[in-house]
């Protein structure tokens, strides 16, 4: 058959809906790399993945492997475009949606507002049944009321209804039960209960998360079962993966049930990809790095596993409570820092920069579509850092004249000179990514001199290296095709599936057994929706935490135990390694009974991801690569004369040192003075940072 | 500029990225808490709060939490600073004060903890914290009784020592302290809790100061106190200037009374015409009442900008010593907090007249501190429930009044989801909803309180509560109608009621409903300017009846 093949990614953002197809030679292993971006068509986004697989001149019919990722989910959650949603809970909490946690972060102000509910009192039913938090009915189920509560949803318009009992978590049964009788009663309505999505305790959270799912639901269904036939009808019949939030890939028929775990897909596969390169080049403790546009975002990587969990909120800041979906999330921070961050001096003199963004119109000054505001970009054009001759790649003609009055009206509002409040702005950026880098590693007692660097994103590798020297780190990585690296990450991405289960439990003689026997059961149920989605039994690999806490705590530490059944002698291994975690964590340990309080169940397997073929080294004589030099201001390592090599053609095997500058279409590569740089058979660099001199 | 040599080490972005660092570090120090803390008071109620003070023991920021906390380290570590000699303290030490009468402000069960950072061996600053502990002995399980007239009755009193020594634990500390609680696990783990969040802070802080030199660390400390008086003087210019005065009666009967003179520079307010101290625990230090005066200045001048020492420069408070607002030794003073959410309270309702477009109308201002305890039917282990209540918030200019949240008290604090409180305390909740019915009408209206009901297990379990603006309602502005108030009811098993509201160790037994009602917020407005469309809302969300809101809205 063919001696190709051939892998797709499609991710649609905001304005652009990007491709990227590896084509990889089964007899050579050399792929190569097409990509291809077309305008986002909003409210059919759909149209805009065909219309991108067609501009990039790909037979849809000659696709093997499509990965598709998209922000359908959240764009719906933020713009309030989804569905009319009916919620039924246990008599006597239908107002735990509005009642929600009480919280008011914005703790000094006395006119905070609430976040309204996404389900109105009138459309908030109840039933009578009871469970107890040990899963035995305490009151039997009665749905007596359930088709006159059906007729009213229907009269009011609703078009998802969600279902969400008290400690269902440990039972399901009387969830089953009312979704199958709605189902038989009202068979076109979308229908969520929260045992199909979460397994965990907090009824706020579960039934909030409930909600959103089944707010999202038609719009997601739609969307995908479109794209589906779109593809089909254009003779696609490969397989295609959707991505989701835990950094995995899952399939069409099980995203549309519960869309929810596409939430926060867009970071996930950049995140995927730092983790899979750390692998790839032997650095399995990683620090992962994302500039974008509007924001940066991190997360940490140990020894190869990123870190999932399920507290994840939507629109929470220091001025609102926002809304939990406990679903499977990489576990991330963002700041409001990227590229298009605007610098603004408040009424007190003080410089800022972000979180508000200049977006891609009118965008940073120097784009001359009319903006005055200063950004990081601006800034960094400013300083000789960025190519003001080869601006986006040579798309953009940078318009200095712009980002000079910018800048010069900013130092003027404090002042200081133009210089100056540009080397503010990248210090002020650097600090505030700092910060939010230190939140994964510092705070949860790593040391970051443990850590790489890997940074990605169209401003990663601009900063990479400031923010590795400030926090110690002796390697910084930039990935081959940095620009492209969440594509790539999606094509390296298992299907996957993160199970959350609750059970609380004293870790005492006997635990080992009662564990066991509940791993077995979420793998029996894994497995079975695996083998549902054509996957081999045998392919399936399986990963096991439990979630320990000392008895009485509240928050968990999460501890990884054998894949297999645990013998008499294993419990004292897991609690060893709980304390020891705990203290790393927390700087003590107690002598105090611990309980385990649930279990998290990573179940994955391969799906045809691309193979990395390593190219030999060659000479290490970079001057080839070099197009020259030009004056680059560093900010605090000052003003030097960098040489300007031209990413495209580093090659494996080149060494050189800073101070210097690589470009190529997509990223700008900085490397401060001190820095030695080499390629890797991948295309990787691999900056060596001189330690001690960060101030 | 790695040079350190005169202005070149102080540029003004240096400066501020070392501010932003201390709200960093702060925010550091309360994660770190919130995470490892024993009783649920702590982690999930969020009863606590972190800081990072200057050397002199002014507070230059502090973490997230609750707003009431945020004042209370300075005073804690100041009162150390006095104590000890400078060159007693070294690197290492960790001290600790409960006592309001040394440094404490709050009352016993709050154990302030706090530790002096060092670099290049100087004193350069203290990170502290302050959190409520389930129990430190006392006359009652969880301390609180409101049968105490002496501090003495009402737990261990640890009157700003020293808790670890250079990194020594002085065991014979935590020994005292383990002896004399109920639940000497929770207390040990709170504290280390503690112990580790101001560690982590204080190592942070070293290597800012180290990095960037002492001086220019200092300065920015100075600094950001400064700009946090500026933020406060450019908003109190822009405020109604001139003297406010309010009497207000209490549920009890006595009438508390405050004057407010505002000016562009200063914010004084006057307590001294108030009773003398209460013979029970519902008194306040005088440091408690600077607390509500410091949370309602704050309030008026940028709520979301940072607070520190400076942001609080322009108030003066005038207490009188000996009485309800400035309890003398040894006065009781477990309930403090009810006393001085009536003090906020009070100097809210006394300004919201006068700038209503600034404040809204009164909310049901309680912390609600509701104990619940016995024994488990399931595991036999004793637990005790101490949290706080959530309730309606008043109605302001062009909103209603939020529904379903602390007072203006607590911040960042959560409620107890059911499912763990049934499993975690063994009781079984009936229900946990919005309270509705008749009350805070207005063209704005209230929000809702809540209603919960706690089944009662296992016999022989207790129940203390201590509400206020349960007699006296949430109050109302510009026509508006008043609230509801706050209330607990004990449904027996043989079918008879009680009411209380403030009562400590009720006897409680198996089959009995415990019931918490909290109360609707007061009303803004004319309820006859109310858009009908918004009344046609509240009816079919069942908030109002249609025959009660035929009566009230139509003139």
């Amino acid at each position: 058959m063919s001696r190709k093949t051939i892998r797709v990614t499609t991710d649609v953002g905001g304005t652009f809906t990007d491709l990227v197809c590896f084509e990889t030679d089964h007899a050579t292993g050399e792929s190569h790399v097409l990509t291809a971006k077309s305008d986002t068509t909003p409210p059919n986004f759909e149209q805009g993945v065909l219309n991108v697989i067609e501009k990039a001149g790909i037979m849809a019919s000659t696709i093997d492997f499509l990965a598709h990722g998209t922000t359908v989910v959240i764009n719906a959650l933020t713009e309030r475009k989804g569905a009319k949603v009916g919620l039924i809970s246990t008599e006597g909490f239908r107002d735990i949606l509005e009642i929600a946690r009480g919280n008011r972060p914005d703790f000094f102000n006395l006119n905070y507002r609430k976040p309204p509910p996404f389900v109105p009192r009138h459309l908030r039913a109840e039933l009578p049944g009871r469970l107890s938090y040990k899963g035995e009915e305490s009151t039997p189920l009665d749905m007596a009321a359930l088709p006159s509560i059906i007729d009213m949803f229907r009269a009011e318009g609703v078009q998802a209804i969600a279902v969400c009992f008290l400690h269902s978590y440990t039972n399901s049964s009387h969830e089953q039960a009312v979704t199958a009788e709605i189902r038989r009663l009202w068979p076109e309505v979308s229908v969520v209960a929260s045992h199909q999505i979460t397994r965990e305790w907090r009824e706020y959270e579960r039934t909030n998360t409930t909600v959103l799912s089944a707010y999202v639901q038609p719009v997601a269904e739609r969307y995908l079962s479109r794209l589906r036939s779109g593809l089909t009808d254009r003779g696609f019949s490969g397989n295609l993966f959707i991505m989701q939030s835990n950094c995995g890939v899952d399939s069409v028929d099980s995203t549309s049930a519960t869309p929810i775990t596409m939430v926060e897909s867009g970071p996930a596969s950049g995140f995927w990809g730092a983790a899979e390169l750390g692998r790839m080049i032997g650095e399995p403790n990683v620090l992962a790095l994302d500039i974008g546009g509007t924001t940066a975002k991190c997360s940490l990587i140990e020894n190869g596993q990123v870190r999932i969990m399920t507290d994840y909120w939507i629109e929470r800041d220091r001025t609102s409570a926002g809304y939990p979906i406990m679903v499977p999330v990489v576990d991330l921070v963002e700041i409001g820092n990227g590229g298009g961050s605007i610098a603004w001096v408040d009424e007190f003199a003080k410089l800022h920069v972000g979180p508000k963004s200049a977006g891609a119109s009118p965008g940073p000054a120097a784009y001359g579509r009319g903006g005055t505001d200063a950004t990081t970009t601006d800034a960094n054009l400013w300083l000789g850092r960025i190519n003001r001759d080869y601006f986006c790649g040579g798309s953009v003609k940078a318009d200095m004249e712009a980002a000079e009055r910018a800048l010069e009206a900013l130092g003027a509002k404090i002042g200081i000179s133009t210089t100056d409040v540009a080397r503010g702005i990248i210090r002020i950026a650097n600090n505030n990514m700092t910060n939010a880098l230190k939140l994964i590693s510092l705070n949860r007692g790593f040391d970051p001199r443990d850590f790489t660097l890997v940074a990605f994103g169209g401003g990663g590798a601009m900063h990479a290296v400031a923010l590795g020297m400030e926090l110690g780190v002796r390697k910084v990585v930039i990935p081959a095709s940095a620009s492209v690296f969440s594509a790539w990450g999606m094509m390296m991405s298992d299907l996957r599936h993160d199970y959350f289960v609750t059970r609380l439990m004293d870790m005492a003689e006997g635990a080992e057994s009662a564990i066991g026997t509940l791993f077995a059961e979420i793998e029996a149920a894994a497995t079975e929706r695996f083998v549902q989605e054509s996957v081999p039994a045998e392919s399936i690999r399986f990963i096991r935490y439990v979630k320990l806490r000392y008895q009485n705590q509240e928050h968990t530490t999460e501890v990884p135990i054998p894949a297999e059944d645990l013998a008499a002698g294993h419990l004292a291994d897991i609690l060893a390694a709980f304390h020891q975690t705990y203290e790393r964590e927390y700087t003590y340990r107690l002598d105090a009974p611990v309980e385990m309080v649930g279990v998290h169940l990573v179940a994955s397997a391969a799906v045809g991801k691309l193979n990395m073929k390593e190219r030999p080294s060659g000479t290490p004589d970079a001057n080839g690569a070099l197009k020259g030099r030009r004056q680059v201001d560093y900010a605090q390592d000052g003003l030097h004369e960098a040489a300007i090599y031209n990413g495209d053609r580093l090659a494996s095997g080149m060494r050189f040192h800073g101070p210097a500058i690589v470009e190529d279409s997509g990223t700008t590569i900085v490397i401060h003075p001190g820095n030695t740089v080499s390629v890797d058979g991948y295309g990787n660099l691999h900056i060596l940072l001189v330690s001690g001199e960060a101030a | 500029m790695n040079d350190s040599t005169g202005q070149a080490s102080h540029d003004p972005i240096t400066l501020e990225i070392i501010q932003n660092s201390l709200q960093a570090v702060a925010d550091e120090m309360f994660a770190t808490m919130r995470k490892t803390a024993m009783s649920s008071i702590i982690y999930e109620v969020l009863d606590m709060g972190t800081g990072i003070l200057d050397a002199r023991g002014r507070i230059a920021s502090s973490g997230a939490g609750i707003p009431s906390f945020v004042g209370v380290l300075d005073k804690a570590v100041q009162v150390l600073l006095a104590k000890f000699p400078q060159e007693t303290i070294r690197p290492g030490d960790v001290f600790i004060t409960n006592d309001p009468y040394y440094g404490g402000v709050t009352h016993l069960n709050d154990l302030v903890v706090a530790m002096p950072v060092f670099a290049e061996g100087c004193l350069i600053a203290w990170t502290a914290n302050i959190a409520h502990n389930s129990d430190v002995g006392g006359m009652a399980p969880g301390s609180l009784s409101v049968q105490a007239t002496e501090i003495f009755q009402e737990g261990l009193r640890l009157p700003a020592i020293r808790l670890i020594d250079a990194g020594e634990a002085n065991e014979s500390v935590f020994a005292i302290l383990r002896c004399n609680s109920r639940m000497p696990n929770f207390l040990e783990g709170d504290l280390w809790a503690a112990i580790a969040a101001v560690r982590i802070g204080a190592r942070r802080l070293t290597e800012l100061a180290t990095k960037y030199g002492i001086e220019t660390f200092e300065t920015a400390m100075e600094g950001f106190m400064t700009f946090g008086e500026k933020v406060t003087l450019s908003t109190l210019a822009t405020l109604p200037h001139g003297t406010f005065e309010l009497d207000e009666e209490q549920d009890d009967g006595r009438v508390y009374n405050v004057k407010v003179t505002i000016s562009p520079n200063e914010f004084v307010v006057d307590l001294r015409n108030n009773p003398d101290q209460d013979v029970g625990p519902t008194n306040t230090s005088r440091d408690g009442a600077m607390i509500c005066a410091q949370m309602m200045l704050k309030a008026l001048c940028a709520p979301q900008s940072p607070a520190n020492d400076g942001t609080f420069r322009p108030i003066r408070l005038l207490t009188r010593e000996g009485s309800v607002f400035h309890a003398r030794e040894p006065a009781a003073i477990g309930f403090y907090f009810e006393t001085e959410v009536r003090v906020f309270d009070l100097i809210w309702r006394c300004l919201a007249q006068h700038m209503p477009q600034r404040l809204g109308a009164g909310h049901f201002a309680t912390i609600g501190g509701t104990f619940i305890g016995g024994i488990h039917p399931d595991t036999g282990r004793q637990y005790t429930i101490i949290e706080p209540q959530i309730g309606g918030w008043g109605g302001r200019e062009g909103h209603d009044g939020n529904s379903a949240l602390f007072s203006g008290f607590h911040g960042e604090t959560y409620n107890c989801p059911a499912e763990i409180s049934e499993a975690r305390n063994g009781l079984h909740i009936g229900r946990m909803a919005l309270h509705t019915g008749p009350g805070g009408e207005g063209q704005w209206c209230g929000g809702r309180g809540i209603v919960i009901d706690y089944g009662v297990r296992q016999d022989n379990s207790f129940l203390t509560i201590g509400y206020t603006r349960s007699r006296i309602m949430p109050w109302s502005l510009k026509e508006g109608h008043e609230g509801t108030g706050n209330y607990a009811l004990i449904l027996r098993c043989d079918g008879t009621q009680e009411r209380h509201a403030f009562i400590s160790g009720l006897r409680v037994d198996k089959g009995d409903v415990i019931r918490i009602v909290t109360g609707t917020g007061g009303g803004y407005g004319n309820p006859a300017l109310r858009d009908r469309a918004l009344v046609a809302r509240d009816v079919k969300n069942g908030l109002i009846t249609a025959e009660h809101a035929q009566r009230i809205y139509t003139t």
